[in-house]
């Protein structure tokens, strides 16, 4: 019998509302394990390249992995993953909270959803058990109405729901996933695809929790893991004060995301600073489950203009310069607000503090005009502008109907030279980071198969100096150097990306693994051989991660994708014009040369297609005529 | 006893750029970081010796601190 999986996935046909469960063998889930590589396994399977994302012929993938709900801090994690409508490559994207593991106590590791319904559904899955059911009721409802629908519903009180928004069902290509009103796939527009489906939500409510392997060790690791969160320095940040530190530390460091990713100080810095936001609008900490850490934030707040409310969370250190400092609002109030209205809504926070930051430049270039904005003027810094265009995006009204399909696609609508200000990598706008500060960053950024994403690898700053020790488990020993584009950046690149996407497969959450954060990359994999009972290893973990990365690459490059979209932004290589880091900048060559070092290092030749011994080495040859 | 403190980033604009520092006998990375006015939100990355480090980890002759600020990825 299978330890801490159920062995069982659940494929849900919506066309004519039938499910079956697949029953894959012990080797397939040590091939596989979870999460984006589980997800990816499907999405090369049943798709056919060149599908439109928001037709019925896309595939959605909600992917637990085979240690998601181990009692461990962090291992909470989950993937929903299908072909993007933002970028048209692979769209992915985790979640913490409570959904995950309940998806998983309810009896299944992943559910893969196809076709559409006929009208509007929900997914119920309870102790094995599946009902699609009527969403008509739900339909045009927000996340917090619709969740307590479902409760009342299933008189479950703690069914926990993933769901969609207005946004996600307009198919908005950057509408996100929600679980429980404060837990995100913000990313790659997956509530549209979820929208398209006509799929309100999923809910899972289940008892089944696998059995262990060795409950005892896991206990024992357990306790080691809290002990340890309460004295490790960067775990005592997070408890503290959630991601909020990082607006002041980056603004100080001269990399906070300012005026459209132009520049990397920004004025009004210290009223989003984390002592701003918690000597004001904080509440109180929340968490996932059975994470110690407690990172997440609740913001509250008796206002006529800005109220807050402390069920829709609270903003997070990438929402507050999305709707803060990238739009030159110094609001704290009203940024919280503009993440209470996206949550509700269903807005990924990255891609629309980017688009209105695209908008606030294009209206003050000329290239929108009052005449485009219902007389509505867009000037930087403006709150109250921010504020409306959430509504207007969401609900895709006048102006928000342009600029909800993304930078990309909305510059070229608009025309007239706004492409120059539509910042994107692979269609998708770009997370809160300037990679003119940390290179290796920002080849993740360049490399990523998702388009811009921030979580591909560590940031290089933390490895300055002995910082690289905590490398040294996966062989990286020279100290890395933020501002420097060079072999042993990439080989710190290659080695970093192994490491965080194995949190990305195994699904445990950067802030409690490895590198930086409690667990260690001993005790990692004995977590791993606890809950499994597999004899596994850093190296075996390093090789799912890989085979994850490899397959997405797959995907893309049989989506037409080539070596031209491992780019960064414009801005990046223009020197930054102010603040500790004046003059800075990603020099072109060096950067190429980099992503061509990436290729030979990963064994992809040069159009960026993985070799066929490559594929072979991955237990991948299913893939070798694919891309 | 005389402790080296490397400091990365803004760190080194705490009026202090990093170096050798005189610290009484028992004294710990906490008094340290008071000494320099580091609070727990400056602090990112701490090891001493090429480990991992804590607040109340006692210091001892010739270690080598290391302070690296949260200016990661959230």
């Amino acid at each position: 019998m299978p330890f801490g999986y159920n062995g069982k996935i659940l494929h849900v046909n919506l066309t004519d509302s039938t499910w079956e469960i697949e029953e894959p063998n012990e080797n397939w889930y040590r091939t596989y394990v979870g999460g984006s590589s589980l997800a990816a396994y499907y999405l090369l399977k049943y798709l056919k390249p060149g599908v439109d994302p928001l037709s019925d012929e896309n595939v959605l993938v909600f992917a637990c992995s085979v240690v998601t709900g181990a009692p461990l801090s962090g291992f909470s994690r989950y993937t929903v993953a299908a072909k993007s409508p933002l970028t048209g490559a692979l769209g992915r994207t985790e979640a913490g909270g409570y959904f995950g593991p309940e998806l998983k106590f309810s009896g299944f590791d992943a559910v893969v959803v196809r076709g559409r319904a006929p009208k509007p559904v929900y997914l119920y899955i309870k102790d094995g058990q599946v009902e699609i059911r009527d969403a008509a009721a739900l339909w045009g409802q927000d996340n917090w109405v619709t969740l307590e629908k479902i409760i009342e519903e299933t008189g479950e009180k703690r069914v926990r729901v993933a769901s969609i928004g207005p946004a996600g069902e307009g198919m908005v290509p950057y509408a996100c996933v929600q679980n429980d009103l404060e837990h995100f796939n913000g990313r790659t527009g997956m509530g549209a695809v979820m929208g398209s489906k006509n799929l309100k939500a999923i809910a899972a409510r289940g008892l089944q929790k696998p059995q262990m392997a060795d409950p005892e060790k896991i206990k024992e690791i357990r306790n080691w893991h809290n002990d340890r969160i309460k004295v490790h320095p960067p775990n005592m940040g997070l408890s503290k004060f959630g991601t909020t530190v990082l607006v002041k530390a980056l603004n100080d460091t001269g990399i906070l995301t300012t005026h459209n990713f132009k520049e990397g100080v920004f004025p009004g810095a210290d009223k989003l600073s984390h002592e701003a936001y918690h000597n004001t609008i904080f509440d109180s900490a929340s968490t996932c489950y059975a994470c110690s850490v407690r990172c997440k934030r609740r913001v509250s707040l008796e206002d006529e203009k800005y109220p807050l409310d402390k069920r829709f969370g609270g903003p997070e250190y990438e929402t507050l310069a999305g709707l803060g400092s990238l739009c030159d609002i110094d609001n704290l109030p009203a940024v919280a607000r503009g993440n209470q209205l996206c949550n509700l809504l269903g807005l990924d926070t990255i891609s629309t503090g980017a688009v209105i930051a695209f908008a606030f430049e294009c209206f003050e270039h000329g290239i929108l005009t009052e005449e485009d904005t219902n007389g509505y003027p867009l000037k930087w810094g403006d709150a109250d502008a921010m504020i409306w265009l959430i509504q207007e995006i969401a609900h895709r009204r006048g102006i928000g109907e342009i600029l909800s399909k993304g930078v990309k696609k909305a510059a070229e609508i608009i025309g007239k030279g706004a492409e120059r200000y539509a910042f994107h990598i692979k269609g998708q706008e770009l997370p809160l980071h300037d990679g003119r500060g940390k290179t290796g960053m920002g080849m993740g950024f360049a490399l990523s198969p998702t388009g811009a994403e921030h979580v591909e690898t560590p940031h290089d700053v933390a490895f300055q100096g002995e910082g690289v020790s905590k490398l040294h488990s996966v062989g990286i020993f020279d100290p890395v150097k933020p501002m420097e584009t060079n072999a042993e950046k990439v080989r710190f690149f290659v080695n970093g990306q192994k490491v965080w996407q194995i949190n990305n497969c195994y699904g445990i959450c950067n802030f409690c693994s490895v590198p930086i954060h409690a667990m260690t990359f001993q005790m990692l994999v004995e977590s791993i051989r606890a809950i499994t009972g597999w004899d596994t290893s850093l190296h075996d973990m390093m090789k799912v991660s890989e085979r994850g990365t490899v397959m997405a690459r797959v995907f893309n490059n049989r989506e037409g994708l080539t070596p031209k979209d491992d780019r960064v932004i414009r801005r990046w290589h223009e020197p930054m014009p102010n603040g500790p880091i004046k003059g800075a900048f990603i020099d072109p060559v060096e950067f190429q040369n980099a992503i061509n070092l990436y290729y030979e290092m990963s064994g992809w030749d040069k159009a960026g297609k993985p070799t066929r011994g490559k594929l072979l080495e991955l237990n991948l040859e299913a893939l070798i005529d694919e891309g | 006893m005389k402790v080296k403190v490397k400091l990365f980033a803004t760190l080194q604009k705490k009026g202090f750029q990093g170096g050798d520092l005189e610290l009484s006998c028992g004294a710990t990375v906490q008094s340290l970081l008071d000494r320099l006015n580091i609070g727990v939100a400056d602090v990112g990355i701490l090891v001493v010796n090429a480990r991992d480090a804590t607040f109340d980890q006692i210091l001892k002759e010739a270690d080598v601190v290391t302070i690296i600020p949260p200016i990661g990825g959230g």
